[in-house]
């Protein structure tokens, strides 16, 4: 069994593994058939993205998803806390809201706000970007942060209360601290979703703020076939998406469901 | 006294709990609900970017919701996606679900597999579209070089009108599969021991526990990331955008692609923002759904 699984785990990884040796690879290589197990390796396809345009689409993916990432948690995390201790009604109805939000499909939030950024010169900026991606990352959050507030016990803050601490007092400096490790996940999910994005880039940005997934598919489109690059731009863009998802695995389900099932 | 000064703090603490949530609400109320209302509006209009004048045309409100009737190509649309949707979802469930049975052992190197398979969900989508399209491109596929060396010739997947969909429901199974896979573990490591060694007493073959004691203890999780994995489906637009382009002709355009080409290849924003309309409906019935489901609505505190 144990052997079937490690064949099985080699098939469905081969065709990643493909893409990571090619961006290694000359174009004389890339087309070779059947490929060379040793093979020179050359960084070029890295070196000419590094002088390329790309850098600044790279740049633009890094500054975007870590504006949107903070300015979420700092607007959805007291939130969650407040909904996790909020017993009235009315909850459900919230609860539909967040997990719809975060079930639309783009196309209906890129209509409108591709007419409304049209007036505000909104489009093809950075700041663009950051508020549509709030759509996703701000209901993230207070899904994500809920159930770890839902599983710390009340009398953690009320001792605090007793003890003269105001309730914001309570809630920064008891709940925040123990809840550390349930916002870095939320904060590396929320990265990843604004740094993996495709959609709301290609059409919301042209050339100023045009992130690093756009780059890459404009080297398809506009430079002809460039394989070693786009591998090489591909790999980029996976690399830290790779670190991060490992160090959040545990989190990864309940961050993509909302709770409905623990991992 | 006392009673008075609970109830002063019940106060107290309901104005807290309001500050923390209102600006969340009052956000989400600009960015979520204000933009699906405006969407509505338009879809109301016959609104083009190349004619400015139709932005505020609600001369014939109707109009769009009319054409969808009659367009032939949404409706081929919506075919289309029924079908990616119905294969991508039934694939995804059956080949995490055995990969899921193989793997809930407890062994080190199983525990380190879960994560190798982890990767094709957690990867940019683009860089999913990319890997499909090296695979799929002749010159360069290692698939197709396999095929000509044992002598069978095989078409570019992707622009054969024969297997152009069937090529974009393996790379989304792909990319897809560890979800369920993830899920189904997840819901695995809580089904009790004592079930198993019950069966196993009274006699059952290991198929014999599959069969009627594990399928039946997650058949609730397997609905749950089915109807997940279908709101995702109706979504599909990266795969689609890098392999296809909805073609050849439109025989992998999804509704969700036909109403992108409407909007922003064809201008006709009003009639995107109908068909728009439309799926939105749909996500929020499915959503609805699913916290029906999971139960999200009643809360025990």
């Amino acid at each position: 069994m144990t052997g079937l699984a490690v064949v099985l785990a080699v098939l469905a990884l081969s065709p990643f593994v493909w893409l990571l040796l090619m961006s290694f690879k000359t174009n004389a290589e890339i087309f070779r058939f059947p490929p060379r197990l040793l093979f020179d390796a050359t960084l070029a396809n890295y070196a000419a993205l590094w002088t390329s345009e790309f850098r600044n689409s790279f740049a633009n993916s890094l500054v975007v998803s870590v504006a949107s990432t903070v300015l979420s948690l700092l607007v959805g995390v007291p939130a969650a806390y407040a909904l996790s201790r909020w017993t009235r009604r009315g909850g459900g109805a919230i609860t539909l809201w967040i997990l719809a939000s975060r079930m639309a499909p783009p196309i209906a939030f890129t209509i409108p706000y591709f007419l409304v950024y049209r007036h505000l010169e909104l489009l093809d900026t950075r700041t663009g970007l950051v508020i549509i991606y709030l759509t996703t990352n701000l209901s993230l959050v207070i899904w994500m942060m809920r159930p770890f507030y839902d599983q710390l016990p009340r009398a953690l803050e009320e001792a605090a209360w007793i003890d003269g601490a105001t309730m914001w007092q309570g809630f920064t400096r008891i709940i925040l601290p123990l809840s550390g490790p349930g916002l870095a996940a939320t904060a590396i999910l929320c990265f990843l979703f604004a740094w993996n994005d495709f959609f709301f880039a290609l059409i919301l940005t042209r050339t100023e703020a045009m992130t690093a997934p756009v780059a890459v598919v404009n080297f398809m489109n506009y430079e002809g076939w460039e394989w070693g690059r786009i591998a090489a731009g591909g790999t980029m863009i996976m690399l830290p998406v790779l670190v991060f998802s490992f160090i959040v695995r545990r989190y990864l389900v309940s961050g993509l469901t909302g709770g409905a099932v623990k991992g | 006294m006392i009673a008075e000064r609970t109830a002063g703090f019940a106060r107290q603490q309901h104005r807290f709990f309001l500050f923390c949530v209102a600006p969340s609400l009052a956000v989400l109320a600009i960015i979520t609900l204000l933009p699906s209302i405006y969407l509505l509006v338009t879809s109301f209009t016959p609104l083009s970017l190349t004619r400015p004048e139709t932005l505020w045309d609600f001369s014939q409100p109707l109009e769009n919701y009319r054409q969808l009737r009659a367009d032939e190509r949404l409706h081929n649309s919506v075919w289309v996606q029924i079908k990616l949707s119905f294969w991508t979802v039934l694939l995804q469930l059956l080949i995490g679900l055995g990969l899921a049975l193989l793997l809930n052992v407890k062994s080190r190197l199983l525990e380190a597999l879960r994560t190798v398979f982890m990767i094709p969900m957690v990867l940019p989508p683009i860089v999913v579209a990319i890997i499909w399209k090296v695979i799929y491109t002749p010159d360069i596929s290692p698939m197709h070089g396999v095929f000509r060396a044992i002598g069978w010739n095989v078409p570019a997947l992707i622009t054969d009108p024969e297997w152009a969909l069937t090529a974009i429901i393996i790379a989304d199974t792909w990319e897809w599969f560890p979800f369920t896979m993830l899920m189904v573990l997840a819901a695995l490591q809580m089904l009790p021991q004592e079930l198993i060694d019950a069966a196993k007493v009274d006699g059952a073959s290991g198929w014999q526990v599959t069969w009627h004691v594990t399928l039946p203890f997650i058949q609730g999780v397997l609905l749950v990331a089915g109807l997940f994995r279908l709101i995702d489906s109706i979504k599909a637009f990266p795969l689609i955008y890098i392999l296809t382009d909805g073609g050849p002709g439109s025989l992998t355009e999804v509704t969700n692609y036909y109403s992108f080409l409407q909007a922003f290849n064809f201008s006709y924003l009003g009639f995107s923002s109908a068909i728009t309309v439309v799926l939105l409906a749909a996500t929020l019935l499915l959503s609805w759904l699913i916290v029906r489901v999971v139960g999200w609505g009643v809360r025990v505190d």
